[in-house]
């Protein structure tokens, strides 16, 4: 029923075709055995293509953190298949999956997860050492407007300004996979939209696939396409034909 | 409270490896403690017993020759008890399997009956009978343990130049050689020395002395003063050639079990509060940990109406745990530990039962000191968990704050990766915690240095006194001094490449009210076998007028090079005389005063004497020279250099060799302990952190570096200062062996800091890495969602 949707590769506003990223087959993810089984994902298909938003919509426990690590490289399914470039996650190892991360995948977090030892400058510069051709962490910094913040220690910046520090450690790696789990969750809804505003603009300017789990509906407005799981399964795909802008949103 | 009980079982199973740590921290702690205290009270009382038991001495006397009557005016002293009179000789042994010749000290049985005091116990068969035709002795353990003696054995002694041959019909020991040594000698050599006893009648016939004495040992009346009875004495042996009473505490055994007891004392003190107190920071820095973790669960408790006293005392209880491990482990390792001391006693001391006895009031004494250091640990801990407000334990944590480190601030930044300021900042931000590693690390590598500081020292000493000293391959002793034409006999010898003769007369030297008993030795001006040597290790030549005394016995005597010492003649003619101190003498063993051989003469008003000479022979030769040796009658000793290095090196190594094993777990156990503890905490606190760096990219071995390298960071820090700390371990315990009877210099080689390092690294890694495996089971996804 929704397999239109999930997998038909599809073209916006008259580009040609875009790239295939990620192809997800039957993908399932049970914890636990026996009687204590608990199933997380329960087999879901879907195609995602490079420079797409993607909203993940669901209530708490339907699926979507495990989704979203599932395509991060953190947690590897019990049956199905994720692809990546042709390559099965699965069959990686603990190396191939840390070089998965470290190259292709950049993750937002609810919680910033910024290294409090670190100043704002030094959080991005971690990962731009570690990277094949980053950015440096000054650009980093200035296309999430921080610029002037260069270097703070993360206990001296507000919500807004860690998360947009996160940001830009994410990005400046130039990552084709951009994750982020309730990246405004923990913030005020100013804020938030500052933190959106720039995550839609990487999606934008560099072309990345950006991957959003939230919990606030309203988000969908601003995605390719928006994906609802319920009992960890994707139970609506809506496609959206024009993308609203972040401050246009019905906040 | 079961419930809280069970939760308290289940933190402590969670905890189980940093807890199990630091028990053995505080168990090795313990243990020694424990060990020492308990081996103090064994051989206390298994000395103090034998002495009861067996009527050990008060006050003993040699001399030359006194006749049996002589006895009753001793008796008559006010204050004296009893008097056991006797015979006390040295002869040459010839044992056969054995090429050198041995010494033997061959004292008498009483003629009826036991020994009123110093009475023997036989270990095996029976003294031998006055009555059995003669022929039989009794020996001292040690020296039939040494050389395999079964009861029925024959040896060949030269009693007054005849050689006669004994059977062995028991083996004994007796109060006074407890520690059955050669006189002034600092470790036993029981291949070439022993303790016999025959029949008065028989020893006394063979060297004339039927009816007569020269060794007496008295006992005290309740209330008596021994000073004043040691100068009664005196006088009534004056006449006799006595070499000067004294009292047990100059006995030579008594004094080394005494010396023995004191170094305890020493070790039964410092090490274990160090251990402690590294114990009580690694409980604290656990506790703390947990505390925090628990914020919200104690909120929670408290807001359920658990009171502050509840919620403490639960707290408290992991200690309690702690201590009842640590002391548990403790009490089975110091037993043990002091088992194979009591073992190796038995090399050094001869009693008839030497058993580890565990003082039980030190395994209470040890509990309470372990549970004080534990409290003191978790008490600040508890004390915050105690002050939590409800409320605001609900909330969590206020997030860390950092600062740019000062190494940064010095400008070295540009050149830090951001893994290595995580680092330093993380150090910095807890500069306390920070600082106890460092120390307790440190503590690690410095316990290490102090054995190796034994051992390099007791080789520089053996290098000192057979290499730098003593250049001579044996000395032989005259039975008594002979004129100097002995010299050219001795120099026809088999074998013989070189003799140089000496004078050893006992003598007593006194410096205002302090006095002491010593050999004085004439040795030749520029001798080049027996030399007297400076602190420099320069040869000091000796003067014709004035004497070289040891830097020891210039200290006790609190005499300087330029004053006078009344010099005391102990034998032959009595006879004082005021000598110049012109030098002082480098030695590590006994105490000793040397002369100008003739100036010695000049001083005992004889014509050119010597007791013997130190000689260098010939190897190719030397089976000739023992067998010439041991057919010589005048002879009364044959002292074999290298034997006596060699049985030297060997009991040294015995019992240093237990003690660098019993330092070296030690050390590990600490350094591993510590490692695992601040790893397993940093983990625990940096967990989320961590987990970040991984889901961004970071390999196992990047994350694990970041973790590690804060413990690097200090390892490095507490090497240089636990070695400079180790330096005044080894100071301070050395220095508690400097007695009168053995010195130790104090010798830190490279060497041995290099193995301190070398361990502690090595214990630290190994740590390191057992404690990193937990990174592999950091689980990405969880750790992510974890709030702070």
């Amino acid at each position: 029923m929704l397999s239109s949707a999930t997998t038909a590769p599809r073209a916006k506003n008259g580009d040609s075709e875009r790239e295939l990223l990620f192809h997800v087959r039957g993908l399932a993810r049970a914890y636990g055995t026996g009687s204590s089984t608990v199933v997380a994902l329960a087999g879901v298909d879907f195609d995602l293509y490079a420079g797409e938003l993607i909203v993940l919509l669901g209530a708490s426990g339907s699926g979507k953190s495990t989704l979203l690590n599932q395509l991060g490289g953190l947690d590897s399914p019990t049956e199905g298949s994720l692809v990546y470039r042709g390559a099965n996650l699965d069959e990686f190892d603990e190396e191939a999956l840390t070089r998965f991360r470290r190259d292709a995948v950049g993750f937002v977090f609810q919680s910033y997860n910024l290294i409090p030892s670190l100043t704002a400058r030094e959080n991005v510069a971690l990962i731009t050492e570690i990277s094949r051709s980053p950015m440096t962490p000054e650009e980093a910094l200035a296309l999430v407007d921080l610029g002037n913040r260069l270097d703070h220690f993360p206990a001296q910046l507000s919500g807004g300004e860690q998360q947009r520090v996160a940001i830009a450690r994410a990005i400046a790696k130039r990552p084709e996979v951009l994750l982020c789990d309730e990246p405004t969750g923990a913030l005020d809804v100013r804020t938030g939209i500052t933190v959106l505003e720039v995550i839609e603009r990487i999606n934008r300017e560099i072309g990345t696939l950006a991957v959003i789990i939230t919990h606030n509906a309203i988000l969908a407005e601003m995605a390719d396409r928006v994906f609802t799981l319920s009992d960890g399964r994707i139970v609506n795909v809506r496609v959206n034909q024009q993308r609203g802008s972040v401050r246009a949103l019905a906040w | 409270m079961i419930q809280l009980d069970r939760k308290l079982w289940r933190d402590l199973v969670a905890l189980k490896s940093q807890i199990l740590a630091i028990a053995l921290v505080m168990a090795c702690g313990l243990a020694m403690m424990i060990m020492t205290r308990s081996l103090i009270l064994s051989l206390e009382n298994t000395r103090d017993t034998y002495y009861d038991e067996h009527r050990f001495g008060q006050v003993f006397a040699r001399l030359k020759r006194a006749p049996e009557r002589v006895r009753e005016q001793l008796l008559a002293i006010p204050g004296v008890a009893t008097v056991q009179t006797g015979i006390a000789i040295q002869v040459t042994l010839d044992l056969p399997g054995l090429p050198e010749p041995a010494v033997g000290l061959i004292n008498s049985l009483p003629e009826r009956g036991e020994q009123v005091l110093n009475r023997l116990y036989v270990r095996r068969g029976h003294l031998p009978f006055a009555d059995a035709g003669g022929g039989q002795m009794a020996v001292g353990e040690a020296f039939a343990e040494a050389h395999g003696i079964q009861l029925g054995d024959t040896i060949g002694v030269v009693l007054n130049g005849v050689k006669k041959t004994f059977r062995f019909s028991g083996i004994a020991l007796s109060p006074e050689y407890v520690f059955e040594a050669p006189p002034n000698a600092a470790l036993p050599d029981s291949k070439t020395y022993g303790v016999f006893w025959m029949p008065y009648k028989e020893l006394a016939t063979a060297f004339q002395l039927y009816g007569a004495f020269n060794s007496v040992a008295l006992s005290l009346a309740p209330g008596a003063s021994e000073r004043d009875v040691i100068a009664a004495v005196d006088r009534v042996l004056a006449p006799y050639g006595a070499r000067g009473a004294f009292g047990r505490g100059d006995h030579p055994s008594h004094r080394r079990v005494d010396d023995e007891i004191r170094v305890l004392s020493g070790l039964s003190v410092v090490f274990p509060l160090v251990f402690l107190g590294v114990a009580a920071f690694m409980t604290n820095s656990v506790m703390s940990r947990q505390i925090a973790l628990q914020r919200e669960q104690i909120a929670m408790l408290k807001a359920c109406g658990f009171s502050n006293a509840q919620v403490g005392l639960h707290y408290f209880k992991f200690s309690l745990v702690m201590v009842v491990l640590g002391t548990g482990a403790g009490v089975v390792g110091g037993v043990f530990l002091g088992a194979q001391l009591v073992e190796m006693y038995h090399h050094f001391f001869r009693f008839p039962s030497l058993r580890f006895m565990l003082d039980k009031w030190v395994v209470v004494a040890a509990a309470m000191v372990s549970a004080v250091a534990a409290f003191v640990g978790v008490a600040e801990a508890v004390r915050r968990a105690v002050r939590l407000a409800p409320a605001e334990a609900m909330r969590p944590e206020a997030p860390t704050s950092y600062q740019v480190s000062l190494v940064e601030r010095w400008g070295l930044g540009r050149w830090l990766s951001p893994s290595l300021r995580m680092v330093l900042r993380n150090i910095q931000r807890r500069p306390v915690r920070s600082g106890l590693t460092c120390i307790a690390l440190g503590l690690a590598t410095a316990i290490l240095v102090v054995p190796n500081s034994f051992r390099d020292g007791v080789a520089f000493v053996i290098d000192f006194q057979w290499d730098i000293i003593q250049r001579q391959t044996v000395t032989l002793s005259l039975a008594e001094p002979g004129p100097d034409r002995a010299l050219a006999d001795f120099r026809h010898m088999a074998g013989v490449v070189w003799a140089e003769p000496f004078r050893f007369v006992p003598v007593e030297l006194r410096a205002g009210p302090i006095s002491r008993r010593v050999g004085l030795q004439g040795l030749p001006a520029q001798g080049t076998l027996s030399r007297v040597i400076d602190a420099g290790v320069r040869q000091i030549y000796l003067p014709v007028r004035g004497m070289i005394i040891s830097t020891k016995l210039a200290e006790i005597l609190h005499v300087q090079v330029g004053e006078e010492l009344v010099v005391r003649v102990l034998e032959g003619r009595e006879r004082e005389v005021s000598v110049p101190v012109v030098g002082l003498a480098e030695d590590f063993a006994g105490m000793a005063a040397y002369m100008e051989r003739r100036a010695l003469n000049q001083l005992l008003l004889e014509g050119d004497r010597i007791s013997g000479a130190h000689i260098v022979v010939n190897k190719a030769h030397w089976a000739a020279f023992l067998a010439e040796v041991k057919s010589t009658p005048r002879l009364a000793g044959c002292t074999i250099k290298n034997s006596l290095r060699d049985g030297f090196r060997k009991t040294t190594a015995k019992s240093i060799g237990l003690l660098q094993k019993m330092y070296l777990g030690f050390a590990a156990v600490v350094a591993f302990g510590i490692v695992y503890n601040s790893a397993r905490i940093s983990l625990s606190e940096r967990s989320r952190e961590l987990a970040t760096l991984r889901v961004l990219g970071f390999t196992r071995k990047e994350v694990s570096a970041v973790l590690v390298g804060e413990l690097v960071v200090l390892t490095l820090a507490a090497l240089p200062l636990g070695l400079l700390v180790g330096a005044g371990f080894s100071k301070l315990i050395i220095s508690s062996v400097n007695t009168e009877t053995v010195r130790l210099p104090l010798v830190l080689t490279s060497e041995n800091y290099a193995f301190a390092v070398f361990v502690v690294v090595v214990a630290s890694s190994a740590s390191a890495l057992f404690a990193t495996r937990k990174i592999a089971t950091l689980h990405l996804a969880t750790a992510l969602k974890a709030l702070d």
